[in-house]
């Protein structure tokens, strides 16, 4: 039966739109954003309390932190790590999140969903737009329930509430920015290993740990070398968000945040176009 | 901008219009300078051996795998064209469902990703479609194979589709099962206007439903015919049981070019004029316990198409 065809070229915001919806419909009512989001309202709580844990001789508790807000921020930048207190802080929700968008992208594929969407979604990008923001949004509500948890955790277990608020406002705002480019960095992991589920997580946790700038800091403090180039890593640009966050921080992490997930974005987007999808 | 193709234009064009399209993995081909072509309106039958390179060529259509060179046209635009992808729908292998959610979710993100105006409508039109209006709040993991397969065309049914790409959707079916898919096809052909491309190993179901064939093997197109063509072309026979069937053969064989003994009968090829053979064998004193009139189905076609090519 012959009938009229009509074909209707959908604009880049109707297809962005269409794809988003999908992935917030996806993450709102699947148990897994919300388990995520617990897990980092615990680990904050749980390091506080470890933190002022007696020693296994008894000895009395030599507290890491001085104030609440540690557990949020550094107090300044800490590219090398020297102590655990040095590196627990909100950095870790960009490993749990990690974590997250590997399984979230990996079920993708594992279901076969992968295929309606690039059957209707001719453009690749959309798919690396649309999960880049998904999960950062994630994130940035991980950031937010670590938030809570480490408030409650370090008030329950008598840390000074002392700080500098504006400062912590920034380091705050600066690490929930720094989560879309995190979360595009992952994506950008997970198209590459998109075949290999076991092999995207363990990556994405090996890199979102920081490890390799970790290295790097440790190596460029040992020549003497000024640190502040650091910060055009994500990594870097993390940490940078501290406790004597200012303006300028915050214009730090949003450039530094955007740029890599443009960067991502467009070479995930080409190596989508230019290989198999799965 | 909204491009409508009116109907004169769309009795003269293909859905599908593929030209020297090849893929390669690890230097062998799957898909071979392959050529090919499903007109508007069609239920296209893609039949091939495991491996032939049936699923690669809807895998490259549906815009999955990336060709290594050639030309797909959909409806005389190119494949990845946003307008017309998103008027295609696929079911490749399987149904490409979240299995801990419920088959109404499912539905429900295809229409949030293809942007349709009144979803619930929409899943409960498709619902309807493939007979499944009271299992949308099941799981998916839940259902049954059938089901899988019929939501998995469910899926590809909804927002209007132009073409529906389909990768052995009878596969595992029981008689039942297999009987409601080709119903559902013949209906979304007509009542839908929908271009159907079907790739399947039995062959007898599709014949019940196929308007063109396309056979491929090794990855090249070896031909493709419509359903009238294939008729023609179809072996018409005579089988038929008599008490001596080696006396009945001889005096067969001496009028009618083609006598065989086969299955137990023997057959007369390119006669379908039983009155004439009983007739023949009643003059020379044989008496026909019985007879019936054959014709060569798709899949003794197919099978003497693919023993001539084996030869060659």
């Amino acid at each position: 039966m012959a009938k009229e065809l009509k074909f209707r070229n959908p604009s880049f915001s109707e297809r962005i739109k269409g794809m988003l919806g999908v992935d917030f419909y996806r993450l709102f009512h699947t148990p897994m954003f919300y388990i995520f989001l617990v897990i980092a309202a615990i680990i904050p709580a749980m390091v506080s309390a470890m933190t002022m844990m007696p020693g296994p001789d008894g000895s009395a508790a030599t507290p890491l932190y001085s104030s609440v807000w540690q557990i949020i921020a550094a107090t300044e930048p800490l590219y090398v790590i020297r102590s655990i207190a040095d590196y627990a802080n909100m950095n870790m929700v960009f490993i749990f999140g990690g974590i997250m968008v590997s399984i979230f992208i990996g079920h993708d594929y594992k279901s076969g969903y992968v295929k309606q969407l690039f059957t209707t979604h001719a453009k690749k990008q959309d798919y690396m737009i649309s999960k880049s923001i998904t999960c950062a949004f994630a994130m940035a509500c991980m950031c937010i329930t670590y938030l809570v948890g480490g408030t409650i955790g370090g008030l329950l277990v008598g840390y000074s509430l002392e700080v500098n608020v504006g400062s912590l406002i920034f380091a705050i705002f600066g690490k929930i920015i720094m989560s879309l480019g995190w979360a595009s960095f992952y994506t950008f992991l997970n198209i590459i290993f998109r075949r290999y589920f076991g092999i995207s997580i363990a990556s994405s946790f090996f890199f979102g740990t920081g490890i390799l700038i970790i290295g790097l800091a440790a190596i460029v403090e040992n020549l003497s070398i000024p640190t502040w180039f650091l910060n055009i890593f994500l990594y870097g640009s993390s940490v940078n968000a501290c406790l004597v966050s200012n303006v300028g921080t915050l214009i730090i992490c949003a450039v530094v945040s955007v740029a890599w997930a443009f960067f991502y974005n467009v070479l995930g987007t080409r190596i989508l176009s230019k290989s198999d999808v799965y | 901008m909204e491009k409508t193709i009116n109907r004169k234009s769309v009795e003269k064009m293909n859905a599908i219009e593929i030209k020297n399209l090849s893929k390669s993995f690890r230097g062998m081909y799957a898909v071979d300078h392959l050529n090919m072509t499903v007109p508007v309106g069609a239920i296209y039958g893609f039949i091939g051996e495991n491996g032939s390179g049936k699923s690669t060529t809807e895998k490259l259509i549906c815009g999955h795998l990336v060709p290594d060179q050639g030309e797909i046209k959909l409806f005389g635009k190119d494949y990845t064209d946003p307008g017309v992808r998103v008027r295609v729908g696929a079911l490749i292998e399987n149904a490409g469902c979240f299995p801990n959610s419920s088959v109404y979710q499912n539905l429900r993100m295809q229409t949030i990703n293809l942007g349709l105006q009144n979803p619930n409508e929409e899943i409960d039109r498709v619902l309807k479609i493939v007979r499944m209006e009271d299992s949308a709040n099941i799981k998916f993991k839940s259902c049954s194979l059938g089901m899988k397969q019929r939501i998995g065309i469910a899926m590809a049914l909804l927002g209007d589709p132009a073409l529906l790409i389909l990768d052995e959707p009878i596969n595992g079916l029981d008689t039942d099962g297999m009987s409601i898919m080709r119903e559902i096809l013949v209906d979304i052909t007509k009542n839908y206007g929908c271009t159907v491309l079907i790739s399947s190993h039995i062959l007898g179901e599709l014949e019940k439903i196929a308007t063109h064939y396309g056979i491929i093997r090794q990855g090249k197109m070896i031909m493709e015919l419509s359903a009238e063509e294939m008729d023609s072309r179809a072996q018409v026979f005579v089988s038929l049981k008599t008490k001596d069937m080696h006396g009945a053969k001889a005096v067969l064989a001496a009028k009618f070019a083609d006598v065989r003994e086969e299955d137990g009968y023997i057959r007369v090829y390119d006669v379908d004029d039983t009155a004439a053979i009983v007739h023949h064998l009643m003059k020379n004193g044989h008496v026909v316990s019985e007879i019936k009139k054959n014709k060569i189905g798709l899949e003794e076609y197919y099978i003497e198409l693919m023993s001539a090519k084996e030869e060659k």
